[in-house]
Protein backbone atom coordinates (compact mmCIF):
# COMPACT_ATOMS: atom_id res chain seq x y z
CA UNK A 1 0.00 0.00 0.00
CA UNK A 2 3.06 2.50 1.17
CA UNK A 3 3.99 1.54 -2.58
CA UNK A 4 1.31 2.82 -4.02
CA UNK A 5 1.32 5.98 -1.91
CA UNK A 6 4.82 6.62 -2.39
CA UNK A 7 4.66 8.42 -5.62
CA UNK A 8 1.68 9.98 -5.57
CA UNK A 9 2.71 11.64 -2.19
CA UNK A 10 5.60 13.07 -4.08
CA UNK A 11 3.79 14.46 -7.19
CA UNK A 12 1.84 16.20 -4.65
CA UNK A 13 4.34 17.55 -2.87
CA UNK A 14 6.63 18.71 -5.94
CA UNK A 15 3.67 20.53 -7.11
CA UNK A 16 3.04 22.13 -3.89
CA UNK A 17 6.98 23.39 -3.70
CA UNK A 18 6.19 25.25 -7.01
CA UNK A 19 2.96 26.75 -5.42
CA UNK A 20 4.74 28.06 -2.59
CA UNK A 21 7.08 29.66 -4.41
CA UNK A 22 4.68 31.76 -6.61
CA UNK A 23 2.47 32.48 -3.87
CA UNK A 24 5.60 34.10 -1.34
CA UNK A 25 6.46 36.30 -4.30
CA UNK A 26 3.09 37.90 -4.83
CA UNK A 27 2.61 38.04 -1.26
CA UNK A 28 6.07 40.02 -0.90
CA UNK A 29 4.84 42.25 -3.44
CA UNK A 30 1.42 42.49 -1.69
CA UNK A 31 3.33 43.12 1.62
CA UNK A 32 5.69 45.90 0.73
CA UNK A 33 2.44 47.97 -1.45
CA UNK A 34 0.67 47.72 2.02
CA UNK A 35 1.83 51.08 4.38
CA UNK A 36 1.38 51.03 8.25
CA UNK A 37 -1.71 53.17 7.87
CA UNK A 38 -3.65 51.13 6.01
CA UNK A 39 -7.13 50.29 7.82
CA UNK A 40 -6.90 46.67 7.71
CA UNK A 41 -3.03 46.59 8.82
CA UNK A 42 -4.23 49.11 12.00
CA UNK A 43 -7.26 46.82 12.15
CA UNK A 44 -4.74 43.74 12.32
CA UNK A 45 -2.39 45.43 14.72
CA UNK A 46 -5.20 45.89 17.29
CA UNK A 47 -6.62 42.00 17.31
CA UNK A 48 -3.00 41.31 17.59
CA UNK A 49 -2.11 42.88 20.52
CA UNK A 50 -5.73 41.24 21.58
CA UNK A 51 -4.58 38.10 21.02
CA UNK A 52 -1.31 38.48 22.61
CA UNK A 53 -2.64 39.75 26.14
CA UNK A 54 -4.66 36.26 26.31
CA UNK A 55 -2.05 34.02 25.45
CA UNK A 56 0.25 35.22 27.66
CA UNK A 57 -2.20 35.40 30.73
CA UNK A 58 -2.83 31.97 29.40
CA UNK A 59 0.74 30.91 29.42
CA UNK A 60 1.30 32.50 33.07
CA UNK A 61 -1.30 30.36 34.62
CA UNK A 62 -0.26 27.06 33.13
CA UNK A 63 2.96 27.70 34.79
CA UNK A 64 1.48 28.35 37.64
CA UNK A 65 -0.52 25.21 37.55
CA UNK A 66 2.21 23.45 37.09
CA UNK A 67 3.94 24.24 40.30
CA UNK A 68 0.81 23.62 42.10
CA UNK A 69 1.18 20.32 40.38
CA UNK A 70 4.42 19.28 41.14
CA UNK A 71 4.57 20.56 44.85
CA UNK A 72 1.06 18.64 45.41
CA UNK A 73 3.02 15.55 44.18
CA UNK A 74 5.32 16.41 46.49
CA UNK A 75 2.80 16.01 49.32
CA UNK A 76 1.37 13.30 48.64
CA UNK A 77 4.51 11.54 47.92
CA UNK A 78 4.94 12.48 51.96
CA UNK A 79 1.28 11.41 52.76
CA UNK A 80 2.19 7.96 51.88
CA UNK A 81 5.55 7.48 54.20
CA UNK A 82 3.14 8.70 56.70
CA UNK A 83 1.83 4.79 56.80
CA UNK A 84 4.29 4.71 60.29
CA UNK A 85 3.00 3.61 63.45
CA UNK A 86 4.89 6.26 65.36
CA UNK A 87 2.34 8.52 66.54
CA UNK A 88 4.45 11.81 66.96
CA UNK A 89 6.33 11.03 63.76
CA UNK A 90 2.56 10.65 62.13
CA UNK A 91 1.28 13.77 63.61
CA UNK A 92 4.47 15.45 62.50
CA UNK A 93 4.17 14.76 58.49
CA UNK A 94 0.44 15.89 58.83
CA UNK A 95 1.04 19.15 59.72
CA UNK A 96 3.55 19.88 57.45
CA UNK A 97 1.59 18.32 55.10
CA UNK A 98 -1.27 20.73 56.16
CA UNK A 99 1.00 23.37 56.37
CA UNK A 100 2.03 23.20 52.65
CA UNK A 101 -1.48 22.59 51.15
CA UNK A 102 -2.16 26.10 52.76
CA UNK A 103 0.60 27.42 50.82
CA UNK A 104 -0.50 26.44 47.70
CA UNK A 105 -3.85 28.41 48.70
CA UNK A 106 -2.26 31.46 49.98
CA UNK A 107 0.49 32.15 47.15
CA UNK A 108 -0.10 29.64 44.08
CA UNK A 109 -3.75 29.89 43.96
CA UNK A 110 -3.62 33.44 44.62
CA UNK A 111 -1.87 34.09 42.10
CA UNK A 112 -3.83 32.36 39.88
CA UNK A 113 -7.17 34.00 41.13
CA UNK A 114 -5.67 37.83 40.32
CA UNK A 115 -4.62 36.28 37.11
CA UNK A 116 -8.11 35.95 36.77
CA UNK A 117 -9.85 38.73 38.41
CA UNK A 118 -12.15 40.36 35.93
CA UNK A 119 -11.96 37.55 33.63
CA UNK A 120 -14.34 34.35 32.38
CA UNK A 121 -12.19 31.93 34.31
CA UNK A 122 -13.42 29.56 31.92
CA UNK A 123 -11.85 30.91 28.94
CA UNK A 124 -8.75 29.20 30.88
CA UNK A 125 -9.70 26.47 32.75
CA UNK A 126 -7.55 24.54 30.20
CA UNK A 127 -4.74 26.45 31.22
CA UNK A 128 -5.24 25.70 35.37
CA UNK A 129 -7.36 22.47 35.45
CA UNK A 130 -4.29 19.62 35.77
CA UNK A 131 -2.84 21.82 38.68
CA UNK A 132 -6.01 22.16 40.34
CA UNK A 133 -6.93 18.23 39.90
CA UNK A 134 -3.71 17.15 41.20
CA UNK A 135 -4.07 19.51 44.61
CA UNK A 136 -7.78 18.19 45.41
CA UNK A 137 -6.14 14.78 44.96
CA UNK A 138 -3.33 15.95 47.76
CA UNK A 139 -5.89 17.72 49.50
CA UNK A 140 -8.44 14.72 50.08
CA UNK A 141 -5.81 12.05 50.60
CA UNK A 142 -4.61 14.45 53.31
CA UNK A 143 -8.32 14.67 54.62
CA UNK A 144 -8.56 11.20 54.39
CA UNK A 145 -5.77 9.87 56.30
CA UNK A 146 -6.06 12.36 59.10
CA UNK A 147 -10.04 12.47 59.84
CA UNK A 148 -10.93 9.51 57.96
CA UNK A 149 -13.38 11.39 56.19
CA UNK A 150 -13.22 14.21 53.41
CA UNK A 151 -14.48 17.24 53.47
CA UNK A 152 -17.43 18.19 50.67
CA UNK A 153 -16.33 20.84 48.10
CA UNK A 154 -18.21 23.76 49.86
CA UNK A 155 -16.14 24.03 52.70
CA UNK A 156 -13.44 24.29 50.15
CA UNK A 157 -15.05 27.15 48.07
CA UNK A 158 -14.88 29.13 51.27
CA UNK A 159 -10.60 28.89 51.52
CA UNK A 160 -10.42 30.24 47.85
CA UNK A 161 -11.52 33.62 48.86
CA UNK A 162 -8.73 36.41 49.13
CA UNK A 163 -9.48 40.17 50.51
CA UNK A 164 -7.08 41.97 48.82
CA UNK A 165 -6.37 45.61 50.23
CA UNK A 166 -7.06 48.47 47.80
CA UNK A 167 -3.90 50.78 48.47
CA UNK A 168 -4.86 54.35 48.53
CA UNK A 169 -3.92 56.60 46.00
CA UNK A 170 -3.34 59.92 46.41
CA UNK A 171 -1.95 62.04 48.97
CA UNK A 172 -2.02 60.76 51.93
CA UNK A 173 -4.65 63.15 54.64
CA UNK A 174 -4.07 63.71 58.42
CA UNK A 175 -7.19 61.15 59.26
CA UNK A 176 -6.17 57.51 59.18
CA UNK A 177 -7.56 55.76 56.38
CA UNK A 178 -9.67 52.84 56.48
CA UNK A 179 -8.37 50.21 54.85
CA UNK A 180 -10.84 48.56 52.29
CA UNK A 181 -10.56 45.37 51.04
CA UNK A 182 -12.07 43.91 47.13
CA UNK A 183 -12.86 40.18 47.24
CA UNK A 184 -10.89 38.00 44.76
CA UNK A 185 -12.05 34.28 44.29
CA UNK A 186 -10.44 31.67 42.34
CA UNK A 187 -13.40 29.70 41.05
CA UNK A 188 -13.04 26.13 40.49
CA UNK A 189 -15.99 24.29 38.55
CA UNK A 190 -17.43 21.33 40.56
CA UNK A 191 -16.71 19.24 37.67
CA UNK A 192 -13.28 19.58 38.74
CA UNK A 193 -13.33 18.63 42.35
CA UNK A 194 -14.35 15.36 41.13
CA UNK A 195 -12.26 15.18 38.29
CA UNK A 196 -9.40 15.36 41.57
CA UNK A 197 -11.40 12.76 43.43
CA UNK A 198 -11.49 10.21 41.48
CA UNK A 199 -7.72 10.80 41.00
CA UNK A 200 -7.66 10.64 45.35
CA UNK A 201 -8.94 6.55 44.58
CA UNK A 202 -5.81 6.10 42.88
CA UNK A 203 -4.04 7.58 45.76
CA UNK A 204 -5.78 5.15 48.12
CA UNK A 205 -5.76 2.19 46.08
CA UNK A 206 -1.68 2.34 46.58
CA UNK A 207 -1.86 2.92 50.03
CA UNK A 208 -4.35 -0.02 50.23
CA UNK A 209 -1.52 -2.01 49.31
CA UNK A 210 0.94 -0.78 50.89
CA UNK A 211 -1.18 -1.20 53.70
CA UNK A 212 -1.05 -5.27 53.30
CA UNK A 213 3.21 -4.92 52.81
CA UNK A 214 3.23 -3.65 56.27
CA UNK A 215 0.02 -6.32 57.37
CA UNK A 216 -2.08 -3.47 58.50
CA UNK A 217 -5.34 -5.51 57.29
CA UNK A 218 -7.91 -4.03 58.78
CA UNK A 219 -7.11 -0.81 56.77
CA UNK A 220 -7.27 -2.45 53.86
CA UNK A 221 -11.24 -3.18 53.91
CA UNK A 222 -11.70 0.17 55.47
CA UNK A 223 -10.11 1.58 52.58
CA UNK A 224 -11.70 -0.68 50.10
CA UNK A 225 -15.35 -0.03 51.51
CA UNK A 226 -14.48 3.99 51.33
CA UNK A 227 -13.78 3.36 47.49
CA UNK A 228 -16.89 1.28 47.33
CA UNK A 229 -18.65 4.10 48.45
CA UNK A 230 -17.32 6.73 46.13
CA UNK A 231 -17.67 4.06 42.91
CA UNK A 232 -21.21 3.89 43.95
CA UNK A 233 -21.54 7.83 44.16
CA UNK A 234 -20.04 8.16 40.78
CA UNK A 235 -22.54 5.64 39.53
CA UNK A 236 -25.13 7.30 40.74
CA UNK A 237 -24.71 10.50 38.95
CA UNK A 238 -25.44 10.82 35.13
CA UNK A 239 -22.20 11.97 33.72
CA UNK A 240 -23.13 11.97 29.77
CA UNK A 241 -21.86 14.29 27.87
CA UNK A 242 -18.93 14.91 30.40
CA UNK A 243 -16.10 12.48 28.74
CA UNK A 244 -13.48 13.18 30.97
CA UNK A 245 -15.64 11.97 34.27
CA UNK A 246 -16.45 8.54 32.35
CA UNK A 247 -13.11 8.19 31.95
CA UNK A 248 -12.41 8.96 35.54
CA UNK A 249 -15.58 6.58 36.42
CA UNK A 250 -13.44 3.61 34.26
CA UNK A 251 -10.04 3.73 36.26
CA UNK A 252 -11.79 4.08 39.27
CA UNK A 253 -13.15 0.50 38.70
CA UNK A 254 -10.09 -0.68 37.64
CA UNK A 255 -8.34 0.38 40.91
CA UNK A 256 -11.71 -1.10 42.93
CA UNK A 257 -11.49 -4.19 41.16
CA UNK A 258 -7.56 -4.39 42.63
CA UNK A 259 -8.65 -3.86 46.21
CA UNK A 260 -11.23 -5.79 46.09
CA UNK A 261 -9.18 -8.79 45.36
CA UNK A 262 -6.88 -7.75 47.48
CA UNK A 263 -9.39 -8.28 50.28
CA UNK A 264 -10.93 -11.60 48.61
CA UNK A 265 -7.00 -12.80 48.96
CA UNK A 266 -6.58 -11.66 52.73
CA UNK A 267 -9.49 -13.08 53.46
CA UNK A 268 -9.00 -16.73 51.84
CA UNK A 269 -5.57 -16.90 52.18
CA UNK A 270 -4.82 -15.12 55.52
CA UNK A 271 -5.13 -18.22 57.40
CA UNK A 272 -2.59 -20.22 55.43
CA UNK A 273 0.53 -17.97 54.91
CA UNK A 274 2.12 -15.04 57.55
CA UNK A 275 1.03 -11.55 56.83
CA UNK A 276 4.14 -10.09 55.91
CA UNK A 277 4.14 -12.62 52.63
CA UNK A 278 0.67 -11.91 51.37
CA UNK A 279 1.41 -8.65 49.48
CA UNK A 280 4.16 -10.23 47.94
CA UNK A 281 1.76 -13.07 46.97
CA UNK A 282 -1.06 -10.61 45.70
CA UNK A 283 0.83 -8.22 43.97
CA UNK A 284 2.58 -11.22 41.94
CA UNK A 285 -1.37 -11.86 40.90
CA UNK A 286 -1.96 -8.29 40.49
CA UNK A 287 0.43 -7.73 38.01
CA UNK A 288 -0.82 -10.39 35.83
CA UNK A 289 -4.58 -9.05 35.80
CA UNK A 290 -3.44 -5.50 35.57
CA UNK A 291 -1.09 -3.80 33.33
CA UNK A 292 -2.35 -0.04 33.75
CA UNK A 293 0.08 2.19 33.37
CA UNK A 294 1.21 3.59 36.91
CA UNK A 295 1.08 7.85 36.46
CA UNK A 296 4.40 7.81 39.12
CA UNK A 297 5.27 10.60 41.79
CA UNK A 298 8.25 12.20 42.38
CA UNK B 1 -24.94 4.12 50.17
CA UNK B 2 -23.75 3.86 53.68
CA UNK B 3 -21.75 6.60 53.81
CA UNK B 4 -23.78 9.97 54.64
CA UNK B 5 -21.62 12.27 53.73
CA UNK B 6 -20.38 10.94 50.74
CA UNK B 7 -24.09 10.47 49.94
CA UNK B 8 -24.71 14.77 50.31
CA UNK B 9 -21.31 14.88 48.42
CA UNK B 10 -22.60 13.49 45.41
CA UNK B 11 -26.26 14.09 45.79
CA UNK B 12 -24.77 18.19 45.18
CA UNK B 13 -22.82 17.14 42.24
CA UNK B 14 -25.91 15.89 40.65
CA UNK B 15 -27.91 18.47 41.05
CA UNK B 16 -25.07 20.81 39.88
CA UNK B 17 -25.04 18.76 36.74
CA UNK B 18 -29.07 18.23 36.42
CA UNK B 19 -29.26 22.72 36.55
CA UNK B 20 -26.11 22.75 33.74
CA UNK B 21 -27.77 20.24 31.08
CA UNK B 22 -31.02 22.08 31.43
CA UNK B 23 -28.91 25.31 30.74
CA UNK B 24 -27.16 23.45 27.79
CA UNK B 25 -30.91 22.24 26.50
CA UNK B 26 -31.57 25.76 26.07
CA UNK B 27 -29.07 27.08 24.89
CA UNK B 28 -28.99 24.08 21.88
CA UNK B 29 -32.48 24.75 21.19
CA UNK B 30 -31.80 28.69 20.23
CA UNK B 31 -28.59 27.91 18.72
CA UNK B 32 -30.82 25.38 16.54
CA UNK B 33 -32.54 28.54 15.06
CA UNK B 34 -29.52 30.84 14.67
CA UNK B 35 -28.34 28.05 12.46
CA UNK B 36 -31.35 28.06 10.71
CA UNK B 37 -30.96 32.03 10.21
CA UNK B 38 -27.20 31.68 9.42
CA UNK B 39 -28.52 29.10 6.83
CA UNK B 40 -30.99 31.03 5.04
CA UNK B 41 -28.37 34.07 4.79
CA UNK B 42 -25.72 31.85 2.69
CA UNK B 43 -28.22 31.01 0.61
CA UNK B 44 -29.79 34.46 -0.17
CA UNK B 45 -26.20 35.39 -0.95
CA UNK B 46 -25.48 32.38 -3.57
CA UNK B 47 -26.60 34.92 -5.62
CA UNK B 48 -23.55 35.98 -6.28
CA UNK B 49 -21.85 33.05 -8.06
CA UNK B 50 -24.78 32.63 -10.42
CA UNK B 51 -24.55 33.76 -13.85
CA UNK B 52 -26.50 37.86 -13.85
CA UNK B 53 -26.02 37.73 -10.40
CA UNK B 54 -24.41 40.88 -10.37
CA UNK B 55 -28.18 42.78 -10.65
CA UNK B 56 -28.88 41.06 -7.52
CA UNK B 57 -26.52 41.45 -5.84
CA UNK B 58 -28.06 44.63 -3.67
CA UNK B 59 -31.35 43.47 -3.36
CA UNK B 60 -30.28 39.95 -1.58
CA UNK B 61 -27.91 42.11 0.73
CA UNK B 62 -30.64 43.56 1.35
CA UNK B 63 -32.18 40.55 2.25
CA UNK B 64 -29.53 39.60 3.84
CA UNK B 65 -29.86 42.60 6.49
CA UNK B 66 -32.96 41.76 7.22
CA UNK B 67 -32.34 37.87 8.28
CA UNK B 68 -29.63 39.31 10.32
CA UNK B 69 -32.90 41.00 12.25
CA UNK B 70 -33.85 37.59 13.54
CA UNK B 71 -30.03 36.98 14.47
CA UNK B 72 -30.07 39.50 16.68
CA UNK B 73 -33.24 38.21 18.44
CA UNK B 74 -31.80 34.92 18.95
CA UNK B 75 -28.50 36.51 20.47
CA UNK B 76 -30.95 38.37 22.54
CA UNK B 77 -32.35 35.71 23.72
CA UNK B 78 -29.08 33.26 24.16
CA UNK B 79 -27.33 35.94 26.44
CA UNK B 80 -30.45 36.09 28.76
CA UNK B 81 -29.67 32.30 29.63
CA UNK B 82 -25.97 32.33 29.46
CA UNK B 83 -25.04 33.66 32.89
CA UNK B 84 -22.84 36.55 33.14
CA UNK B 85 -18.64 35.37 33.06
CA UNK B 86 -19.79 32.04 31.85
CA UNK B 87 -19.55 32.82 28.32
CA UNK B 88 -16.77 30.41 27.67
CA UNK B 89 -18.75 27.00 29.90
CA UNK B 90 -20.58 27.13 26.87
CA UNK B 91 -19.42 28.45 24.58
CA UNK B 92 -19.04 25.45 22.44
CA UNK B 93 -22.66 25.32 21.72
CA UNK B 94 -22.42 28.33 19.42
CA UNK B 95 -18.83 29.15 18.45
CA UNK B 96 -19.03 27.42 14.54
CA UNK B 97 -22.39 29.23 13.86
CA UNK B 98 -21.22 32.59 15.18
CA UNK B 99 -17.98 32.00 13.25
CA UNK B 100 -20.01 31.14 10.44
CA UNK B 101 -22.29 34.36 10.77
CA UNK B 102 -19.39 37.07 10.49
CA UNK B 103 -18.08 35.63 7.62
CA UNK B 104 -21.73 36.07 6.28
CA UNK B 105 -21.47 39.89 7.77
CA UNK B 106 -18.38 40.07 6.53
CA UNK B 107 -19.34 39.06 3.29
CA UNK B 108 -22.30 40.97 3.18
CA UNK B 109 -20.45 43.77 3.79
CA UNK B 110 -18.17 43.41 1.29
CA UNK B 111 -20.82 43.47 -1.49
CA UNK B 112 -22.33 46.40 0.25
CA UNK B 113 -18.89 49.00 -0.16
CA UNK B 114 -15.93 46.58 -0.84
CA UNK B 115 -14.15 47.27 2.74
CA UNK B 116 -13.02 45.03 5.52
CA UNK B 117 -15.66 44.71 8.20
CA UNK B 118 -14.51 45.55 11.80
CA UNK B 119 -15.03 43.46 14.92
CA UNK B 120 -16.96 46.38 16.28
CA UNK B 121 -19.15 45.85 13.05
CA UNK B 122 -19.95 42.69 13.15
CA UNK B 123 -20.51 42.87 16.52
CA UNK B 124 -23.22 45.61 15.96
CA UNK B 125 -24.38 43.24 12.91
CA UNK B 126 -25.05 40.37 15.54
CA UNK B 127 -26.28 42.65 18.15
CA UNK B 128 -23.67 41.19 20.72
CA UNK B 129 -21.14 43.38 22.64
CA UNK B 130 -17.43 43.35 21.58
CA UNK B 131 -16.01 43.13 25.09
CA UNK B 132 -16.15 40.54 27.34
CA UNK B 133 -16.39 42.43 30.58
CA UNK B 134 -19.41 44.20 29.00
CA UNK B 135 -21.62 40.59 28.73
CA UNK B 136 -22.17 38.43 26.05
CA UNK B 137 -19.71 39.00 23.91
CA UNK B 138 -18.21 38.66 20.09
CA UNK B 139 -15.07 36.09 20.53
CA UNK B 140 -12.16 37.71 18.69
CA UNK B 141 -10.86 34.56 17.35
CA UNK B 142 -14.60 33.60 15.55
CA UNK B 143 -14.30 36.89 14.47
CA UNK B 144 -11.22 35.98 12.82
CA UNK B 145 -12.24 32.34 12.01
CA UNK B 146 -15.05 34.29 10.00
CA UNK B 147 -12.86 36.05 7.81
CA UNK B 148 -10.65 33.50 6.68
CA UNK B 149 -13.97 31.57 5.55
CA UNK B 150 -14.83 34.77 3.68
CA UNK B 151 -11.40 34.43 1.92
CA UNK B 152 -12.38 30.99 0.79
CA UNK B 153 -15.98 32.47 -0.37
CA UNK B 154 -14.45 34.96 -2.13
CA UNK B 155 -11.69 32.88 -4.10
CA UNK B 156 -14.51 31.03 -5.36
CA UNK B 157 -16.52 34.18 -6.40
CA UNK B 158 -13.27 35.54 -8.14
CA UNK B 159 -13.77 32.56 -10.62
CA UNK B 160 -17.24 32.63 -10.73
CA UNK B 161 -17.33 36.52 -11.57
CA UNK B 162 -14.83 35.77 -14.52
CA UNK B 163 -17.65 33.14 -16.05
CA UNK B 164 -20.17 35.88 -15.87
CA UNK B 165 -18.15 38.24 -17.70
CA UNK B 166 -16.81 40.81 -14.44
CA UNK B 167 -13.46 41.34 -14.96
CA UNK B 168 -12.92 44.25 -12.56
CA UNK B 169 -13.66 41.92 -9.70
CA UNK B 170 -10.85 39.69 -9.36
CA UNK B 171 -8.93 42.75 -9.43
CA UNK B 172 -10.71 44.13 -6.34
CA UNK B 173 -10.91 40.38 -4.37
CA UNK B 174 -7.21 39.95 -4.52
CA UNK B 175 -6.34 43.77 -2.93
CA UNK B 176 -8.73 43.06 -0.42
CA UNK B 177 -7.78 39.38 -0.08
CA UNK B 178 -3.69 40.54 -0.09
CA UNK B 179 -4.12 42.77 2.67
CA UNK B 180 -5.87 40.49 4.68
CA UNK B 181 -3.34 37.95 4.42
CA UNK B 182 -0.84 40.97 5.37
CA UNK B 183 -2.80 41.82 8.43
CA UNK B 184 -3.22 38.11 9.42
CA UNK B 185 0.86 37.27 9.37
CA UNK B 186 1.09 40.07 11.82
CA UNK B 187 -0.80 37.92 14.17
CA UNK B 188 1.26 35.42 16.42
CA UNK B 189 -0.87 32.51 16.26
CA UNK B 190 -0.40 29.72 18.91
CA UNK B 191 -0.55 26.64 17.26
CA UNK B 192 -4.33 26.19 17.47
CA UNK B 193 -7.27 25.96 15.24
CA UNK B 194 -7.18 29.61 13.93
CA UNK B 195 -3.41 28.73 13.04
CA UNK B 196 -4.59 25.31 10.96
CA UNK B 197 -7.46 27.70 9.42
CA UNK B 198 -4.85 30.15 8.47
CA UNK B 199 -2.32 27.77 6.99
CA UNK B 200 -5.20 27.11 4.36
CA UNK B 201 -5.51 30.67 3.79
CA UNK B 202 -2.81 30.42 1.26
CA UNK B 203 -4.45 28.24 -1.13
CA UNK B 204 -7.17 30.80 -1.56
CA UNK B 205 -4.98 33.47 -1.77
CA UNK B 206 -3.17 31.27 -5.34
CA UNK B 207 -6.49 30.74 -6.53
CA UNK B 208 -7.28 34.18 -6.61
CA UNK B 209 -3.61 35.23 -8.24
CA UNK B 210 -4.16 32.57 -10.58
CA UNK B 211 -7.91 34.30 -11.80
CA UNK B 212 -5.69 37.56 -12.01
CA UNK B 213 -3.01 35.96 -14.15
CA UNK B 214 -5.37 34.38 -16.33
CA UNK B 215 -6.91 38.00 -17.19
CA UNK B 216 -3.68 39.76 -17.77
CA UNK B 217 -2.22 36.95 -19.55
CA UNK B 218 -4.96 37.68 -22.12
CA UNK B 219 -5.15 41.28 -21.91
CA UNK B 220 -8.85 41.17 -20.08
CA UNK B 221 -7.49 42.94 -17.54
CA UNK B 222 -9.23 46.45 -17.18
CA UNK B 223 -7.11 48.91 -18.00
CA UNK B 224 -4.55 47.76 -19.32
CA UNK B 225 -2.47 48.13 -22.40
CA UNK B 226 -3.93 45.30 -24.71
CA UNK B 227 -7.54 46.05 -23.41
CA UNK B 228 -7.34 48.66 -24.99
CA UNK B 229 -5.97 47.92 -27.78
CA UNK B 230 -8.23 45.11 -28.72
CA UNK B 231 -11.36 47.55 -27.84
CA UNK B 232 -10.21 49.94 -30.79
Amino acid sequence: MSGNRGPHRKGHYSKHRNDKAKVGDKGREVLEQIDDNNPVIKMFKEYGAELDTKHDRHERIVKISRDITIESKRIIFLLHSAATDLEHKREQIFNEADLRLNQLIEKSFKGIALELEDHDPYLYLRAYTAGVQEFIEALLYYQFLRYGEIQPSQNLCEKFKYMIPILPKGNDNTEVMEISNREVVMVIPLTEFFLGMADFTGELMRRCINNLGSGNIDDCFRICNYVKDIYMGFLSINSSGYKEIGRKIYILKQSLLKMEYVCYNIQVRGSEIPKHMLATVINANNAEVNNEEDEGYY
Amino acid sequence: MSNIIMTEIFTSFQDYLHSEQNVREEIRNIVKEIEKNAREILTVLQIIHQENGAQQTSSSCLKARQLFEEVRENYKKLSAIVPSGQYYRFNDHWRYVTQRLCFLAALTVFLEVGILVSINTVAEILGVKVQASEGFHLDLEDYLMGLLQLCSELARFAVNSVTSGDYNRPLEISKFVGELNAGFRLLNLKNDSLRKRFDALKYDVKKIEEVVYDLSIRGLKPGSASTEATTE
